[in-house]
């Protein structure tokens, strides 16, 4: 179950004994494992004998079988956080914490660490805000000459690009930044966001020990970030630690629903899955800390067999790139205990679904992966539940369409839900038997005799609510348990705004996300087909703010559920009003998916939870500093220097503004003046940009002899010689500019 | 550079054509300063008086050449030049005019230093100094990694099957019969299972 030993060549040095011995992995893994294979074995023969009460059908064997496919995951997730809540009881000094190495730990650290920010299409000035915000913080911890800081752009907006490069400048002026941030924009984007991650490595990896890598929403605490590099320079074996991002700033009900859920269970489904995964733990992506030199040695994507979508370039890269890490010998740990590490979420589940049909296209194309050689298996496991996360929708689709086919079929076949002797009645019979040969355990016979009586007496219905009973015990229990501890602990109930907004934000949370399920499912079904069709996904920015989604959208989206919904509860109604009942959760769902996907998108609505302290979490109540940095900051909006002002933004500012120009020309490589960017400027000049197509905008836009060109040209020419957005453009620097404006 | 003392005399008399050539002229000048931020109205009005005059200047010299382009070729020139000789570097295809704005950005001209600009030396040391310092770090000098991929490494069931599908990837027709082949077989399936007899025997 563990990882290989460490190669002498390429693994971590040896010598360095790993954190966790390998026993103590081995039982705690047989104990995790061991509990959800026996949970849901109990489940799945729980379910068989009930069929077999009511009559074996045919599709009987099909449904059993997704069931304890899906129930084995519904365990697997519950399971988390019950060891997660054991694990949280036996106290902080009884978990095994990587960074305890880290404590009390002081002084410079010892080695260069850089932080890393790719970015695509982004609101750069936000962007820059975070940067500044942890820029500030390491300063604050007073590690600051141990970081570099990496702005890496995979922009394709040209006017992006351009604010990417003004909004830098401007941040770098103010933290007095330059030599120590530095912007990278690649003229080609590709393999997406590994693959400008990979390039940096390329080009500038080895100046660094150890990278951290964010996401263009992403935000951590200084002083966590130096505890994660000085973790790193103290345990040579440690290959990638990962902390868990909270979800922050969320503005729609929708978002604001997901942190608080995140926030208030998360610490238990993480605390568990430490529990088992120790060394070989997984990478999400961002909010880690990697080791430069094994992750350029080792983790470099291969391509897969075939085409996309199940083929070819890896979409999903971070749960690949631990597994290599973790296959060469390195050990990849999360860091449970990092509290100041933050991102920010979709703000819609249209957003959200936006975002999944990526994931699920790279998750799947994990598949091959599961049958490669040398991966532990731990590997394996984070793989297939990444994998089952988005499969899972299809299954639960088919396993309840073939629940309603039973349904249907006994209704049509008049056949009558009259109890017969249980097989689980034999077995517990033949088991009181058995156990009976050994006098000392009396007792145990006499008690499974006891609830063989019990089970004889049982009606199927009884049986049924007993098998749905435990499924619902395992979706909510852990949420009432994280909410028990929550208001039991003072200081946890008071950062969650009080017992009662917390007792009524768990049960919204509940109802809501009970709801949004099923559209979920549908939508997630939906995108699988379309794979197996053949349908590829393109690399779309991700929306970070909305007001909302539109009620057309909604429908373009939803309409399939909303439709399947209708037929569903009317093929429901006829079969029974007791089987329209056990399936009104789901159905009830479908039929409401549009306007709980509208609703849910108004940030209106979440500002009026907001006031009321619903749905808060503790970073909302009293905003930890780096967030309070991050809304100070400024640095990168500067009247001095702006590609936002109107009429000219982006492109124009680039051309006409002696600063801007001067930015961006300062930027691009040197090159020589040559015919073919000349025509294109003139082109440019005489038409607009809006004239070019967009590579050769590009084009010319990397082409410095040329930018200055036309940096000279709209100044001097006579405005009746050049397209009008020049002429509007220099124009409106004769309006002054203050040096408040903006 | 223009001098406060030369006048501008040397322009006159303008008939009204002429006039509104340097009207445009002058605008364009005032709007450059503009755009690099210089919003004191005297230092603008001077510094445009001094750029005209020596485009008046070349005027006398060059008559095709319209005074507006005359006028900002001078003030581009100008900056230049001046950037370069507070700088001490050799221009280099205007990226050092580029350059030289954005350090005239960088050291704060027009917050700190609007009097200094285009003006001839000596210079505040303090100004010349963060001119020289603000050259731009497009970024640090590489320090390049390999990475390379490994092949992709499967066990039995994932070759075989990774050869199926790079088959089928090579010829639509295997994949189509494939696709046929399957869809064959959960129509038996489901008849297999849902059609009649549905009873098992206990």
């Amino acid at each position: 179950m563990d990882s290989p030993s460490p190669h002498a060549d390429s693994g971590p040095p040896t010598g360095a004994k790993p954190y966790t011995s390998l026993f103590t992995a081995g039982v705690r893994r047989t104990i995790f494992f061991g509990l959800v294979f026996t949970i849901n074995l109990v489940a799945g023969i729980w379910l068989f004998d009930l069929y077999d009460r009511l009559g074996l059908h045919k599709a009987h064997g099909l449904i059993l079988g997704l069931f304890l496919l899906l129930n084995g995951l519904l365990t697997l997730g519950t399971m988390h956080a019950f060891i997660g809540v054991w694990d949280f009881i036996r106290g902080r000094r009884r978990a095994i914490c990587i960074t305890d190495l880290a404590k009390s730990q002081t002084g410079p650290l010892t080695q260069k660490h850089v932080v890393v920010m790719p970015v695509y299409n982004e609101d750069i000035v936000k962007v820059c805000g975070r940067v500044e915000a942890i820029y500030r913080s390491i300063e604050a911890a007073g590690q600051l000459d141990a970081f570099d800081f990496y702005i890496l752009s995979d922009t394709t907006d040209l006017n992006c690009w351009v604010e990417e490069e003004v909004a830098w400048t401007n941040m770098c002026r103010r933290l007095d930044g330059f030599g120590k941030i530095y912007y990278r924009r690649r003229r080609k984007n590709e393999n997406r966001k590994a693959g400008n991650i990979g390039d940096f490595v390329r080009n500038w990896g080895g100046h660094y020990e150890a990278m951290v890598v964010l996401d263009a929403d992403s935000l951590m605490d200084g002083g966590d970030i130096v505890k994660l590099a000085r973790t790193m320079e103290l345990y040579p074996r440690l290959g990638i630690l990962q902390t868990p991002p909270k979800l922050i700033r969320g503005g729609s009900v929708f978002t604001r629903m997901q942190q608080f859920a995140m926030r208030l269970y998360g610490p238990l489904f993480i605390r568990g899955l430490n529990y088992w995964q120790l060394n070989s733990g997984s990478y999400w992506g961002h909010n880690a800390i990697i080791r430069v030199r094994p992750f350029s040695e080792f983790c470099e994507l291969p391509a897969l067999p075939g085409r996309e979508p199940f083929g070819g370039r890896i979409l999903s890269h971070d749960f690949v790139e631990a597994a290599l890490m973790v296959r060469e010998g390195w050990e990849v740990w999360l860091a449970w205990d990092i509290v100041g590490t933050y991102e920010e979420a979709p703000p819609t589940l249209v957003d959200h679904l936006k975002r999944d049909r990526r994931w699920c296209q790279g998750n799947l194309q994990h598949m091959w992966l599961v049958f490669a050689r040398k991966f532990p298996l731990p590997s394996r496991v984070h793989l297939f539940m990444g994998i089952m996360a988005y499969l899972g929708s299809p299954l639960w689709f088919l396993f309840l369409l073939f629940g309603t086919y039973v349904a249907w079929d006994r209704h049509k076949s008049g056949l009558s839900d009259l109890p017969v002797v249980s097989r689980f009645v034999e077995w517990l019979d033949k088991l009181a038997t058995w156990v009976s040969q050994w006098p000392s355990l009396q007792p145990v016979s006499t008690e499974l005799r006891h609830l063989r009586d019990l089970a004889l007496k049982m009606a199927p219905n009884d049986q049924a609510l007993i098998l749905m009973g435990l499924v619902v015990v395992m979706l909510f229990l852990p949420k009432i348990l994280a909410l028990i501890g929550a208001v039991l602990h003072g200081p946890t109930r008071r950062s969650f705004g009080g017992a009662i907004p917390l007792i009524l934000g768990v049960f919204m949370e509940m109802v809501l996300s009970m709801f949004m399920a099923p559209a979920i499912m549908i939508a997630h079904t939906f995108m699988i087909l379309g794979m197996v069709m053949g349908a590829s996904v393109s690399w779309g920015n991700q929306t970070r703010e909305t007001d909302g989604t539109g009620w057309g959208e909604a429908v373009s989206v939803h309409g399939p559920a909303f439709i399947a919904g209708v037929a569903w509860t009317a093929l429901a109604l006829w079969i029974g009003p007791s089987f329209a009942l056990w399936m009104s959760p789901i159905l009830i769902g479908m039929l409401l998916s549009i306007p709980m996907s509208v609703l849910t998108s108004r940030v209106r609505y979440g500002q009026a939870l907001k006031s009321k302290k619903l749905f808060s979490i503790p970073e909302e109540i009293s905003p930890p500093e780096i967030m309070t940095l991050a809304d100070q900051a400024q640095a990168a909006v500067d009247a001095a220097l702006t590609a936002k002002a109107p009429g000219r933004e982006g492109v124009i500012a680039a051309v006409v503004d002696p600063y801007v120009n001067g930015v961006h020309v300062s930027l691009l490589d040197a090159s020589d003046p040559d015919e073919d960017h000349a025509e294109l400027a003139e082109k440019m000049l005489k038409e607009g940009a809006a004239a070019l197509k967009k590579d050769e905008l590009a084009n010319i836009l990397y082409h410095g002899p040329s930018v200055l060109a036309m940096h000279r040209a709209v100044w001097s020419r006579p405005f009746d010689a050049l397209h009008s957005s020049w002429g509007k453009a220099v124009e409106s620097y004769r309006i002054r500019t203050e040096p408040d404006a903006v | 550079m223009g001098q406060p003392d030369h006048s501008l005399a040397a322009l006159r008399p303008l008939n009204e054509g002429e006039l509104v050539e340097w009207e445009e002229a002058y605008v364009a000048v005032e709007a450059y300063l503009g755009a690099l931020r210089i919003r004191n109205r005297l230092l603008v009005a001077e510094l445009v008086r001094g750029i005209l005059w020596r485009a008046s200047a070349r005027h006398a010299q060059e008559p095709g050449v319209s005074v507006r382009s005359l006028a900002m070729d001078e003030t581009l020139k100008e900056i230049a030049e001046w950037t370069k000789q507070v700088l001490a570097e050799p221009l280099q295809q205007g990226r050092l005019a580029a350059r030289g704005r954005l350090a005239l950005l960088l050291t704060d001209m027009p917050g700190q230093w609007q009097s200094v600009f285009l003006t001839p030396e000596p210079w505040p040391p303090a100004f010349v100094e963060a001119m020289r310092k603000s050259y731009l770090s497009a970024g640090p000098q590489f320090a390049a990694l390999t990475m390379t991929p490994r092949p992709l490494e499967l066990n039995a069931i994932g070759s075989g099957a990774a050869q199926w599908w790079e088959t089928m990837d090579r010829r639509p027709v295997v994949r189509k019969m494939f696709f046929f082949f399957l869809i064959v077989l959960i129509v038996a399936g489901l008849w297999f299972i849902f059609g009649p007899d549905i009873k098992l025997p206990r």
